[in-house]
């Protein structure tokens, strides 16, 4: 009985560290390994490359995050994001840079809304909201296209070419508009009273709502932070490629929802972290490039990310209840 | 009096109606058509308005426009739908060369003809088609092998973008390109390939894994221009200028990227073409005329130095 | 007289408001039937029921996973993995003398991959703790990858065309694969409704706690299921592939979405606990002719998918305004 309370204690300590550290670990561990089999994988030239194809799933990532902690799903950003795309994209040359920005951002966040009205007002379930709004905002990008592609015709002048293809002090902009989404949405969890709400109404939304907290309004506000982190990504992404297809997003939902349980939110809602979401984009970046440069095919990293998927969060969950194995019967 | 002839008149009138009736039913023909992935790039929508323009032009002719989404089960699905409408022939775009040959089989079954339309079906379905029509693909990936010699001066190395793994079209295009490759320039090596699957951001993603991993690429090929578009962007953002690009399909973006000389040549290639062949092929499967099992239309390659004789592609 | 219209009006509610998407199915069959020819013909329902017959079969197992709580979101790698497995593996020379029969080891084999890949699900849920939406999610990433490997990105093809004949036979009026889901959607309605596995099934998913007091062994039981629902995704992997008498390694793709999308349109709450068979076999049939009659009317593919994202919100909305009502009723 002492006996095994005592390795369950010591377990916990060691759990303990995990918990905190597990993903960074991981995260270490990964690099080291790429880095002893390509030599090209370390260079700055390539670490560059993988984060600036990251930030596009990565400033998505981060609106998912607030979302997912608020005890959410979002699926519908993937076809979002194509929306959004195709809506920048075609608006370039007919109003101009800026005012298709504009436009494409109320326009992304007026799908965030209507998500947030039946999430978070009609206490609708997001799985199937989101889902069928992951349908019908495909539907709608088609409608809007009619099934063509859309270009940006004069790309070596416009200013719009900098979101994801310029530096500024030797660094790439999509990657710092990466780290500035962020620190922002980090900051506004971290050390507001939004934060805190959210957190809130996703651990315990009977004792948010008795303690005088507005679930409707939080809920339905992370869903506009997600749309508009989704708005802000197809600007990069459009600028990348100065053109775009009416599926350019499809997948990125599951990528996006990858990256944010890799790095430890948890499903259930109540806990998580942009910081951690944020390494969790990175290890699937890296492994996705670190596999492609070991020269090994396209579909070999879905299997490691299952690997690694399953045993990051098998790690979280086992540190936070001290113990590895469930204590289901 | 008046009212008598009115009355005739009118009789007349439905009369005639109802003989115009009767003739347009004996000669209206109804054709259905199952398409691969509509929206998903500008080519199949353009080829969708042209066929759809293109029927309508035709009074005796009433169509049936279906598009599967990708989807080889849907497409499926699709067929059977078509085959209890008793159309009388069916035009498919296969999603996959292999697994729609039974569903064509059970439309040959049923006596309706089945037409291949873009993309050519497998050899062991090919006893149950009427016809194929459209662009020759092993033509085309072999067409731009010998402009990749020309570019290249018959030696260097090259890296190649294919579309969707399991396309027909894909498959075809880079068997084509490979053999004929090897045939007229055996000192050309493709040193990888990888999918980039018939789209640009991905194409753009593979690119760049392949501009950090060889630090000399004397040329690229991809499977379709949007593809190649894709790799020219990332070759631009990299600085690597030295880098010949040859495509297929020629997009709008491909012509251009061709009128500033950043782009070597492509296929050219009009859905329109491809669309009113198949519908001209399936009239004439219909009324009984001889058509050719290899229905092919023309798909010259286009090049910096010959493209003034070709309009700017619509998609 | 008018008390009788009453209470059958009220026994008609009650139906109404346990099975609100058998209504949905009703409007919609109307619909179709006065809206398009080609709908209401006995061809045209035989099509609708092969056609709904692979996300149904689907259904039938996920519906046992999610009254237990859980979800599988794996269910299309694995049926693109079983249908690989079942074309491929009949072609391998090693069977080329046993003619037909070389399906046998195939369909076995298909089928086992299923049974076992639900077990492997099952298994990590029950020992890790980890949710089962992120198990499954991980695996079906990991399990597409398994089928890209396996075929090498490659389609196959079956020679033999006795497979996909077996794929488009009948029996009597019936079509086969139509027959093999409506026979599996009764065997699984009794399974739930009148065994122990079923009331197990229930209580685990109503309240984990009381299952476990009660004697239940939660973790063996939930892997029951998830190779319940893995033997259901092989199957439907096994009789999609005899309708093209090949297989894709892209097959499948979405499938998960849909058949969840079906199940909690059938009422089953994504919390555990409730659901049944017969409101699964709504949910599957409400959006196979929602395809089929939008088909059958040319309604542009565009249009489907805003409509079909819209009627799935609009259901899932209707269906809590019902059952709202149902909850007031039961407090007064």
């Amino acid at each position: 009985m002492a006996e095994a309370t005592l390795t369950s204690n010591r377990l916990k300590g060691l759990g303990g560290t995990l918990a905190k550290q597990g993903i960074l670990i991981a995260f270490i561990v990964f690099m080291i390994g790429f880095a002893l089999f390509s030599e090209k994988f370390l260079t700055s030239g390539n670490v560059m490359t993988v984060i600036r194809q990251a930030a596009i799933v990565g400033v998505m990532a981060i609106g998912v995050t607030v979302v997912v902690i608020g005890g959410n799903l979002d699926l519908s950003v993937g076809s979002m994001l194509s929306f959004s795309t195709v809506l920048v994209v075609d608006l370039h040359d007919k109003i101009g840079p800026g005012e298709a920005i504009a436009v494409m951002l109320v326009a992304t966040l007026v799908l965030g809304a209507l998500n947030g009205f039946l999430i978070g007002y009609l206490r609708l379930n997001s799985l199937i909201v989101t889902l069928g709004m992951l349908s019908a905002i495909q539907g709608l990008t088609l409608i809007y296209t009619g099934g063509q592609n859309v270009d940006i015709s004069h790309q070596d002048t416009t200013w719009f070419a900098v979101f994801g293809r310029g530096q500024v002090f030797g660094l790439p902009v999509p990657i710092l508009i990466f780290a500035v989404v962020a620190v922002i949405v980090h900051v506004v969890l971290a050390y507001t009273p939004y934060g805190r709400r959210v957190y809130a109404v996703g651990g315990n939304p009977m004792a948010a709502v008795f303690s005088g907290i507005r679930r409707n309004r939080v809920v339905a506000c992370s869903y506009l932070i997600s749309a508009f982190c989704t708005g802000i990504a197809a600007v990069i992404l459009g600028s990348r490629v100065m053109g775009s297809q009416n599926n350019v997003g499809q997948g990125y939902e599951l990528l996006v929802l990858a990256a944010v349980i890799l790095g430890g939110t948890s499903l259930l809602g109540g806990s998580g972290s942009v910081l951690k979401t944020v390494i969790g984009v990175l290890i699937l970046g890296f492994i996705q490039n670190g596999l492609l440069l070991l020269g090994y095919a396209y579909y070999v990293q879905w299997l490691v990310t299952w690997v690694v998927i399953i045993l990051a969060v098998w790690l979280d969950v086992a540190a936070k209840r001290g113990r590895l194995f469930s204590p289901i019967a | 009096m008046t009212k008598m002839i009115q009355k005739s008149v009118a009789a007349g009138v439905v009369a005639s109606g109802l003989a115009l009736a009767g003739g347009a039913q004996a000669e209206t023909m109804t054709i259905g058509i199952t398409q691969n992935n509509v929206g998903v790039d500008s080519y199949q929508t353009t080829y969708e308005k042209a066929f759809i323009e293109a029927a309508s032009k035709n009074p005796d002719v009433k169509t049936i426009v279906l598009d599967a989404g990708g989807d080889v089960a849907r497409q499926i699905a699709q067929m059977q739908d078509l085959i209890q409408q008793q159309v009388d022939a069916i035009i498919i775009w296969p999603t996959n060369g292999k697994a729609v040959v039974p569903a064509v089989r059970k439309a040959n079954q049923a006596h309706i003809p089945v037409i291949v339309t873009n993309s050519n079906i497998a050899k062991e379905g090919q006893e149950f088609i009427a016809s194929f029509s459209g662009p020759n693909n092993i033509t085309q990936g072999a067409y731009s092998a010998e402009m990749m010699c020309d570019a290249l001066d018959n030696k260097g190395q090259i890296v190649q973008i294919t579309g969707q793994p399991g396309y027909t079209t894909a498959i075809e295009r880079q068997k084509g390109f490979e053999d004929r490759l090897a045939e007229v320039c055996p000192d050309v090596k493709i040193i990888e390939s990888q999918p980039g699957d018939w789209n640009r951001e991905k194409s753009q993603r593979v690119m760049e894994a392949f501009l950090t991993k060889y630090d000399d690429i004397d040329g690229v090929y991809a499977g379709d221009d949007n593809m190649g578009v894709g790799a020219l962007n990332a070759a631009k953002a990299a600085g690597r200028k030295d880098i010949i690009f040859i495509g297929a399909t020629n997009f709008s973006v491909g012509y251009e990227a061709m009128a500033r000389g950043e782009y070597y040549g492509s296929i050219y290639q009009s859905p329109v073409d491809d669309a009113k062949n198949a519908l001209q092929t399936a009239i004439d499967v219909i009324k009984g005329k001889d058509v050719p099992k290899m229905n092919y239309f023309d798909t010259p390659k286009i090049t910096q130095k010959n493209m003034d004789q070709f309009s700017k592609p619509v998609f | 007289m008018s008390i009788m219209n009453k209470s059958s009006a009220a026994r008609l509610w009650r139906q109404v408001v346990r099975h609100p998407i058998w209504f949905f199915v009703l409007v919609i069959f109307i619909f179709f039937s006065l809206a398009t020819d080609h709908f209401f013909a006995f061809h045209n329902f035989q099509n609708i029921l092969v056609q709904t017959s692979t996300i149904g079969l689907i259904a039938l197992g996920m519906t046992l996973v999610m009254i237990n709580g859980n979800i599988d979101l794996s269910v299309g790698a694995t049926l693109a993995l079983a249908a690989s497995l079942a074309v491929d593996i009949q072609g391998w020379p090693v069977f080329e003398s046993w003619g037909d029969w070389a399906m046998l080891p195939a369909v076995i084999a298909a089928l086992a991959s299923g049974i076992m890949l639900g077990a492997l699900n099952g298994i990590i849920v029950w020992k890790t703790g980890v949710n089962a939406f992120i198990v499954t999610l991980g695996a079906m990433l990991g399990v597409r990858g398994l089928v890209f490997i396996y075929t090498q990105e490659q389609s196959f093809y079956a020679m033999n065309f006795a497979y996909s004949d077996f794929g488009s036979s009948a029996v009597g009026p019936l079509p086969t694969l139509a027959v093999i889901f409506l026979v599996f959607t009764v065997i699984t309605h009794f399974l739930l409704a009148r065994t122990v596995h079923g009331r197990n099934t229930y209580a685990v998913g109503g309240n984990r706690d009381a299952a476990v007091n009660a004697g239940i062994r939660v973790g063996p039981h939930m892997v029951v299921n998830f190779m319940i629902v893995g033997f259901f995704a092989a199957l439907a992997g096994v009789t999609l592939s005899t309708q093209m008498g090949a297989s894709t390694p892209n097959l499948g793709r979405d499938y998960e979405l849909w058949t969840i999308t079906a199940v909690v349109l059938g009422g089953t709450k994504l919390t555990g606990g409730a659901g049944n068979i017969i409101g699964t076999l709504g949910g599957v049939l409400a959006i196979g002719i929602l395809r089929n009659g939008m088909n059958l009317m040319q309604v542009p593919a565009f249009y489907v998918l805003v409509i079909l994202g819209t009627i799935l919100i609009a259901v899932l909305f209707l269906d809590k305004q019902v059952n709202r009502k149902e909850d007031g009723e039961l407090r007064v």
